[in-house]
Formats: C-alpha cells, structure tokens, sequence
C-alpha cells in the first residue's frame, strides 16, 4: 500500500487503491498550481485515507473541479472531480506527495498542445491534446480544468 | 563570451490571479530541481526560471513556509499556486516558471539533483543534468544540501 504525505507533514495518507501509472497534465492551471510538472496518480472515489486533513484547503478552480494544498506549507495535494456523476470525488493525486515512487512509469501526457517550449518529457507516452482529452471526458466545452 | 542582451521585464499571475509577479530577464532559462522536497511541494519537480536578482516583486496574498534553515517556499493563500524558492540569507528567490506565459520562452538548461529523479519519468533533451552531490557543492560547498 503506497503512502504519502505534504512537504511539511502536516497533510497524510495512504492510497487503497492500487496505483500502476501516472500521468502528466501540460495545462497552465496544473503548471500554476503546482510549481513544476502536473504528474498525478489517478484515484478512484475514496481511495485515499487522509490524517490532518483539516490542514488542507480547496480551491475551486473550475465549475467541475477543485485544487487541495497543505495550507501550511502550499504544497500540492490533488485535482479532485466535483460535479455529479460516477466520477465524482475522483482524485488526481500529486505523485510527488508519495513516498516512494518507484515502479510508476508515466503513461500518459494530456493538454500536450499547452506544454511550453522550454521543455519535452523523455520517452513513449500516450499524448492527447486538449481537444482530445475534452472528446474523451465529454466535458462541457471549457478551456483548461 | 556571448553578446549582452538587453533587460526586458516579464509578468506572471498565479492560478487564481490574486498573486502577480513581476521580473527582469535577460536571456533566461529554466531549471529543473528533483529534490525530495521540490518533488514533494510540487507533485514533481520544481521548475524555475532565472531572473535578475532582486528584480522579483509579489504582489498579493503571499505565504511562506520556512522549509529549512536556509531555505522559504512562497504560494499563494488562496490558491496555492507554487510561487518561489527563496534562500533567507541573501534574500534571493527562484520564481516558478509556470506562473509565466509559455515560461517566458526560457529554455530548460538544467537539472538540480537529477540522479534523486524517480524511475517512472525523465526530462528529454542534451541539457546539464547535476547529481546531488554537483549540486550539494555548488550551493553549499562547506556541507548542507
């Protein structure tokens, strides 16, 4: 069972689901929010058991999601679904907030049509652009989530 | 030698907008730090991007979490937007990237403690990658990291 935890300690947990891949999201919300690359491990409905949960703050940043971060040291938490539906209280967690990530290649890169110049990940990903990604999810036509 | 360039200055918002940023860049790039606490506050790595020293101003909704003796990471209360890595003694602070258009056309040029990277993922691209112990010894070459 992976397990994790904020940069202070304050925010923890450990993920019952099972975890096999992340992915990385090129957006500028996700580039703004984290501080460096959006890589996230997605998590079903309550797969995650929090401690000190009352340490972290939302954010809403779309009509169908929001942002949590450790309101002590603004790390990263999650992007987490909130509209109605079967995939709500779906989380995309922060992977950098794991323990250990060894054994989770990264599969997939979405929003690859807003990834800066700067810089390209190495390797073969799945790559969808946000065109794509919106056709996939069927999301109300939006600009970044 | 290479020609100087002319100074420009740049602006950048956080997620939620409540935090601008302003700064001065000449020909800057973008730096990668893979540390376990940059990976930990950022959900990945921590991309920065090289400004002329004392040239950033905040303003807004600003917090700072005191990371380590040295060191404070700056975000915005409200969204939690990755702001800055900032070193106390000399007051110098490392802007994210992220918070700026296409990260102000600033090439990634470098990677900090590349060998702490996980497995799972990589930066493409012939740029200097820096073990923690090249990195550990050109900030502080008397021992801290």
């Amino acid at each position: 069972m992976r397990q994790g935890s904020c940069l202070c300690g304050a925010v923890q947990y450990r993920v019952t689901a099972p975890i096999e891949h992340i992915g990385l999201c090129h957006c500028s919300m996700c580039r703004k929010h984290s501080g460096g690359l959006g890589l996230t491990a997605e998590i079903a409905p309550g797969g995650i058991d929090w401690t000190g949960d009352d340490n972290i703050q939302t954010y809403r940043s779309s009509d169908w999601a929001e942002r949590g971060f450790c309101k002590r040291c603004g790390s990263s938490l999650f992007w987490r679904m909130t509209a109605p539906g079967p995939a709500q209280g779906m989380i995309s967690l922060s992977a950098g907030t794991l323990d250990d990530l060894n054994g989770l290649p990264l599969t997939t890169e979405i929003y690859i049509d807003h990834k800066p110049d700067s810089y390209a990940v190495a390797g073969d990903t799945i790559k969808m652009t946000q065109a794509e990604v919106e056709a996939a999810y069927a999301y109300e036509a939006g600009d970044e989530t | 030698m290479s020609e100087a360039l002319p100074e420009r200055s740049i602006n950048g918002r956080c997620l939620c907008g409540a935090v601008t940023v302003t700064a001065s860049v000449t020909n800057p790039i973008v730096r990668a730090c893979h540390c376990d606490m940059c990976r930990r506050h950022t959900s990945s790595m921590y991309m920065s991007l090289a400004t002329v020293p004392g040239s950033e101003t905040f303003e807004g909704p600003v917090q700072t979490y005191r990371s380590s003796d040295w060191a404070e990471r700056g975000f915005c209360s409200v969204c939690g937007s990755t702001l800055w890595y900032g070193t106390v003694a000399d007051g110098e602070r490392h802007i994210a990237a992220g918070l700026f258009e296409n990260a102000a056309d600033a090439p990634l040029k470098l990677e900090f403690f590349a060998d702490m990277a996980p497995e799972g993922y990589q930066l493409a691209g012939t740029h200097r990658k820096m073990t923690s112990e090249e990195t550990v010894k050109l900030f502080a070459p008397d021992g801290g990291s």
